[in-house]
């Protein structure tokens, strides 16, 4: 089992990026790092839910609940900033437990769409609560001074955590349980195994990945308002796993790097956001199905047998 | 009772434009089995050349009422062929399959999104008054515009559900969105007919943003809003399902009108999506879906 989790390779990554957030000054730089934390952990919390063969939009949502959790906790009840990092997961999975309770009976497009209507009702909801700052959001949600100079770390380190927990999960048998529901959801009910409850379970371990992202983003940006956690959000995430390739956890983490690197370059060369990122995910879907690790696999398997 | 009845009308007349956008979307779904959030930008293409070109044709000295109908058979045809093609280079390769359809169509918004930003600018377009008057029914007084508005949603949601049942384009539609592998052993050319769905339901996106051009504000991001309503009635009618999509598209606006004159429109907007939660929880499929 553990030779099965490639632990080595995982220590040497994580190991490697967290010792590159240390080296870099720049805070340009420190910031663009955060993004790519944060967007590596939404896309791994999207494609935790695409293991069970749904494409779940309230992931936008929960980013969002998790960050107005954070900052409630933070800059209304004064609590400590990890308790507030922590709440904004376990509330982001509370909320899913009770939507995925009555969504998770639906399936394919019907589950997609009332994601992606969850997604804006709570927008909705945000903007017009005036304890959260109404459209303009919520300000001053600061990170402990201490912990100021090691934010890239601090983030990317969280990060990679809960990215190799939702790895873990995955290659349990749990993981497997997952795989069956998508390839077969009534084969996987005749031998005993109760569907809507693992359904929940994997739909409410994703939804606290993402809270978490959502804290974090609150954390880093001290800044939230409702238009940051729109179904975009979702999409954009989506760009990374696909991009990226779905088939393996590494792929949305490349999707993540890559697209966030080249998208604030674009930015600011003046490029279009929206012109750039619908670009890499229309070609992504028609040039590559399988992603840039689809590719790269693809690649290393013909120069492995030329070598033979 | 004077009330009651303006916001009958009303709410007929909102539903008119969900019907429309619905039964595209219904159509899609149930000759592709795709979900197509692009569908949005074929209504906001429309309504934006409609918005465009009617100041630009009256100012050449036509009068209002041809200048509109040109201007919404040039909506139509732009629209039409963006909607081609979207399909000839991306939805054909993703037939019944949901999610790449879905992730390609995200895609397809994001990048139209910006081109539209682009071209057009993010500044709102108004349309002169094409049909000038109110009329008064029922002792609620209506303009004439939307009373046009309406009569043309029901006479193409007519003769819609007339092809759908009398044709045999038609009914080669249906056959294929109850079995496509057996309406295809029936000798239905399947290719053909998934194209012409899309291309419907690409016809009605457009018609509907040209109807709705000269009695709204028109912008670059007017179909995201349509186009959330138009799943949402989907939804609640079933996806595939004709008559639901007429009867989503109802619903949905009722609530939306009563409710956002008695409350409010968040409060109207949370209604409709309890409703949708209450409708999934009873029927997964939609009041009247089946597959």
């Amino acid at each position: 089992m553990d030779d099965n989790l490639k632990l080595p390779y995982w220590a040497i990554g994580i190991g490697i990026a967290l010792a590159a957030t240390l080296i870099v000054k720049d805070p340009y730089i420190s910031s663009v790092i955060n993004l790519i934390s944060i967007a590596a952990l939404m896309a791994a919390s999207l494609r935790f839910v695409m293991l069970m063969g749904e494409l779940n939009f309230a992931t936008a949502a929960f980013v969002g609940i998790g960050a107005y959790t954070a900052g409630v906790a933070v800059t209304i009840l004064d609590w400590p900033f990890l308790v507030a990092l922590v709440l904004g997961g376990i509330i982001a999975a509370l909320i899913s437990i009770v939507f995925g309770f009555v969504t998770l009976r639906t399936k394919g497009p019907y589950f997609l769409l009332i994601g992606f209507a969850f997604t804006e009702a709570i927008r909705i909801l945000y903007s017009k609560s005036m304890v959260l700052g109404g459209n303009s959001g919520m300000v001053g949600i600061f990170p402990p001074m201490a912990l100021d100079a090691w934010m890239p770390t601090f983030v990317m380190a969280v990060a990679a955590i809960l990215i190799f927990g939702l790895y873990v999960l995955e290659r349990s048998d749990f993981g497997r349980i997952l795989t069956a529901i998508r390839d077969n959801e009534d084969v996987a009910r005749t031998v005993g195994l109760n569907i809507l409850f693992c359904k929940i379970a994997c739909f409410a371990a994703a939804s606290f990945a993402a809270g978490i992202a959502g804290s974090l983003h609150a954390f880093v940006n001290n800044v939230i308002s409702p238009g940051d956690f729109s179904f975009l959000l979702a999409a954009f995430a989506l760009a990374y796993v696909k991009v990226g390739g779905e088939d393996n956890v590494v792929g949305p983490l490349v999707g993540a790097v890559l697209l966030v690197t080249l998208g604030s370059y674009a930015l600011g060369l003046g490029g279009q956001e929206h012109i750039f990122y619908g670009t890499a995910i229309v070609l992504a879907v028609l040039l590559l199905p399988h992603g840039v690790t689809g590719i790269a696999r693809r690649g290393w398997a013909l120069i492995a047998r030329k070598e033979k | 009772m004077q009330t009651a009845i303006q916001l009958i009308l009303t709410s007929l007349q909102i539903g008119a434009v969900y019907i429309l956008f619905s039964l595209g979307l219904t159509l899609i779904f149930g000759v592709m089995r795709i979900v197509n959030f692009a569908h949005g930008h074929l209504f906001a293409v429309s309504a934006l050349v409609v918005a465009y070109t009617v100041p630009w044709l009256a100012d050449t000295g036509l009068p209002v009422l041809p200048a509109y109908l040109l201007a919404v058979i040039a909506g139509v045809a732009v629209a039409m062929v963006l909607g081609f093609l979207m399909y000839v280079f991306g939805f054909k390769y993703f037939q019944r399959d949901m999610v790449g359809s879905f992730i390609l169509s995200i895609g397809l918004v994001l990048l139209l999104d910006g081109i539209l930003l682009k071209t057009f600018g993010g500044a709102v377009r108004p349309v002169p008054e094409i049909l000038p008057g109110t009329v008064t029914i029922l002792g609620a007084s209506v303009t004439v515009q939307r009373v046009a508005l309406c009569a043309a949603a029901v006479i193409i949601t007519a003769a819609l559900y007339w092809a759908l049942t009398r044709t045999k384009l038609g009914k080669a539609l249906r056959a294929v969105s109850i079995d496509h592998e057996a309406a295809m052993l029936q000798g239905v050319p399947y290719n053909r007919m998934a194209l012409a769905g899309f291309m419907i339901a690409a016809a009605l996106a457009a018609l509907a943003g040209a109807l709705i051009a000269p009695i709204s504000i028109v912008s670059p991001v007017i179909g995201a809003d349509y186009l959330i309503k138009g799943f949402i009635a989907v939804i609640i009618g079933g996806l595939g399902s004709v008559p639901g999509a007429i009867l989503g598209g109802l619903f949905v606006a009722a609530i939306e009108t009563f409710g956002g004159f008695y409350l409010d429109p968040t409060s109207a907007t949370i209604a409709i999506f309890v409703l949708v939660i209450v409708v999934l929880l009873v029927r997964p499929k939609g009041l009247l879906g089946h597959g």
